[in-house]
């Protein structure tokens, strides 16, 4: 039986590795190793257990354009906030094995150097637009890169079912509820 | 009236229990039988010693979670109860994988559906694969025993909507179609299974087997990974657990070494052979972690005029093997049919896209039911199965190939249930896939899954039943252990759980591991009574 369930990142090991050795090429270039070498910062940020500074600036610019139309804009601040909440408590029951994949998919989300190239969005996140964030996630999605395809899996998942966990999403599918036992 | 907790009830009244990430020191622990894992395989065995009278020590690397703590939301469970805080998935990230990890196992989370070990399944392990002693007049005692032990009878309760499907569709087309055996007693019909049952109406081994063997003075050690066995020649002379925090993430720093007698592997697929990779254990012939199957599912959505509601009622009552043996047990790639129940987390992933596109398939899910089809994997040669390897930090990973025979299994079942849905009265169909729509009939559905391109990732392909990787067999050279789960090249160490399989099963794997560990474990009693 069964479903094919991801809360979670996705990055196999050796996905990783092929992707290591495209990314070396901009790192070099760049003479930055750390992050997918693995000494990236490990310091959840402020109010949070698992997820990064660096970490928030993309997903506040990634969960609206997931959520679109799932919420109405007034509440979109309250929702992103909801999001990161639920999505960093999973990251924080997650085997060590598989956050530290999912904090290299942030990596190559967050570094300029590997971001320009691979997603198209060559500015901060703060600053795209729906419209660059869809682009970039649809060019991820039908990538000749595995890696990549498996990073669009992973992030619509780990957005999706973070929001959809909570109580305030699901006035919209129609879910009462669990009932009282 | 609340629903009485008898676990937190025998914890009152002194049953022996360690919690892993509250041991202050570093702990040593005695038994006559230590067995590692409590799920279907751990704790059955864990019962039947006790009942003979030998100490049992129960290891579980998971939480103890007992009815009063289930909540019947999807982000507690997911995070408490499955392996890797539901992180497990296939090596290449295409296949999650969804195992229990807590005090009961897989046994706590899952959806009570309770077959026995096909017959044409039992016939090709003697054939095949050099299996003695498990014939099907030779298990039926064993399941019977473990199905009135587990209150295992056909659901009795009118399916939900969502299981209805199934028997509309079937009827319509003349396929044939049945009601599924549960293990429950009492069920309230929720439709929670997968996030731990409330009302302890499933007879999991959190509320049969465990509460047995600890009022028979056995014990539980739970929040304790079992890290390493200690081997000397052909005896396993201890084994090493490191304690866990609460979240089941980090060890504590604490360890627990353990001595017994006789050592019963019971960590279920992947987990098993894991630890003896660790361990350095004997494998001459490399078949340890080997023939790992998955029963991969693909799954196909179907809308109604009229309320379906996925989320509520039995999740798992009516389904189909009409194309299960009808090409043999060897022939292309065949499957079991059954339905999911969609909460809405586990929906909005399985539905797809993100966006507009997901906002609507979710604002329909009232109206959405999904069908599943399960792949029985291992039976052909172009079938093998994947391989447990340990990754840097020994933990566990399964590299598991979709080869293209189970590409072309998974594309006839895409066929076989758009064409059930529709006959049982969906308006819309849309195979899970990446580059799939609704599509309003069935001949539009018949276009569509010709012209899918099936690959990883695109297809959203599942597993929550990992079987095989220590397969028993009497020849040494193509199996980890004998008939009767004893380990070929280490005498104080047996297997118990779903990784002795040497194929899938072909249906839900519970009743096959009840039985087959019922079955073993007797004979261990007597074995360890007449050495």
């Amino acid at each position: 039986m069964h479903p094919s369930l991801t809360e979670t990142p996705a990055l196999s090991r050796r996905g990783l590795l092929k992707f290591s050795l495209g990314a070396t090429a901009f790192l070099a270039t760049a003479g930055v190793g750390a992050s997918l070498s693995g000494c990236s910062s490990s310091v959840p940020a402020n109010g949070f257990a698992a997820l990064r500074n660096g970490d928030l600036l993309f997903l506040r610019a990634l969960i609206p354009v997931m959520l679109d139309g799932a919420v109405a804009v007034e509440t979109m601040p309250a929702a992103i906030d909801g999001t990161l909440k639920s999505l960093d408590a999973s990251l924080d029951h997650l085997s060590p094995e598989m956050l530290k994949l999912t904090r290299q998919l942030f990596d190559v989300l967050g570094l300029a150097v590997t971001r320009g190239p691979l997603t198209g969005i060559w500015g901060s996140w703060e600053n795209a637009s729906p419209e660059a964030m869809r682009h970039f996630l649809e060019r991820w999605e039908n990538s000749s890169l595995s890696l990549l395809r498996m990073g669009h899996s992973s992030l619509q998942q780990m957005v999706m079912m973070a929001w959809y966990t909570r109580a305030e999403s699901w006035a919209h599918c129609g879910y009462p509820g669990p009932p009282t036992v | 009236m609340p629903v009485p907790d008898p676990f937190r009830e025998g914890l009152a009244r002194g049953w022996k229990t360690y919690n892993g990430a509250q041991l202050t020191d570093d702990l040593t622990l005695e038994a006559d039988v230590a067995i590692i894992g409590s799920g279907a395989g751990g704790g059955t065995t864990a019962e039947i010693l006790s009942a003979a009278g030998y100490k049992v020590l129960l290891i579980e690397e998971g939480p103890l979670k007992t009815s009063s703590d289930f909540k019947l939301l999807e982000d507690q469970a997911y995070s408490s109860l499955y392996q890797e805080g539901i992180g497990r998935m296939s090596k290449d990230g295409a296949i999650t994988i969804l195992q229990g990890r807590a005090v009961g196992g897989t046994t706590l989370v899952n959806w009570t559906s309770s077959f026995r070990t096909p017959q044409p399944t039992l016939e090709h392990w003697a054939k095949e694969h050099n299996v003695k002693g498990h014939s099907p007049a030779e298990m039926a005692p064993w399941f019977e025993k473990m199905e009135q032990r587990l209150g295992i009878a056909p659901w009795r309760v009118p399916p939900n909507a969502n299981n209805d499907v199934i028997r509309k569709g079937c009827e319509q087309l003349g396929y044939s179609w049945h009601v599924i055996p549960r293990n429950v007693r009492g069920c309230w019909n929720l439709g929670y299974c997968g996030m731990g049952c409330p009302t302890n109406a499933k007879q999991s081994m959190m509320v049969t087997t465990i509460p047995a063997t600890l009022e028979k003075g056995g014990e539980l050690l739970y929040l304790a990974r079992a890290e390493k066995l200690t081997i000397n020649g052909d005896k396993v002379t201890g084994l090493q657990c490191v304690a866990m925090d609460e979240r089941c993430v980090e060890p504590t720093g604490r360890t627990i070494t353990v001595k017994a007698r006789h050592y019963v592997l019971a960590g279920g697929g992947i987990n098993s052979p894991a630890l003896l990779l660790r361990s350095d254990a004997p494998d001459p012939h490399q078949r340890l972690g080997k023939r790992t199957f998955l029963h991969p599912v693909n799954m196909s959505a179907g809308r109604f005029d009229e309320v379906i509601n996925p989320f509520y009622g039995a999740p798992q009552s009516i389904y189909s093997d009409h194309f299960q043996w009808k090409d043999g047990t060897t022939g292309p790639m065949a499957f079991k049919l059954e339905v999911p129940p969609l909460h809405p987390a586990l929906a909005a992933t399985l539905l797809g896209g993100f966006g507009q596109e997901n906002a609507r398939h979710m604002a329909d899910l009232p109206r959405t039911h999904a069908m599943l089809a399960l792949l029985r994997d291992g039976f052909h040669q172009d079938s093998q199965g994947g391989s447990v390897e340990l990754r840097g930090d020994g933990s566990p990973v399964l590299d598991y190939q979709v080869s293209p025979y189970a590409w072309d299994g998974l594309r006839r079942a895409f066929h076989v249930m758009a064409e059930i849905q529709f006959a049982g009265g969906a308006k819309a169909v849309m195979p899970m896939h990446a580059d799939a729509r609704y599509v309003n009939s069935l001949a539009e559905a018949r276009t569509l899954i010709d012209g899918l391109s099936l690959e990883l990732y695109r297809t959203r392909l599942g597993s929550a039943h990992v079987m095989g990787g220590c397969a028993m067999g009497e020849d040494p050279k193509s199996a980890v252990t004998d008939s009767l789960g004893r380990h070929h090249q280490l005498r104080n160490l047996s297997i118990h759980d779903g990784s002795l399989f040497p194929t899938s099963i072909g249906a839900n794997p519970q009743l096959s591991v009840y039985g087959l560990t019922a079955q073993l474990a007797t004979s261990l009693g007597e074995r360890l009574r007449n050495p």
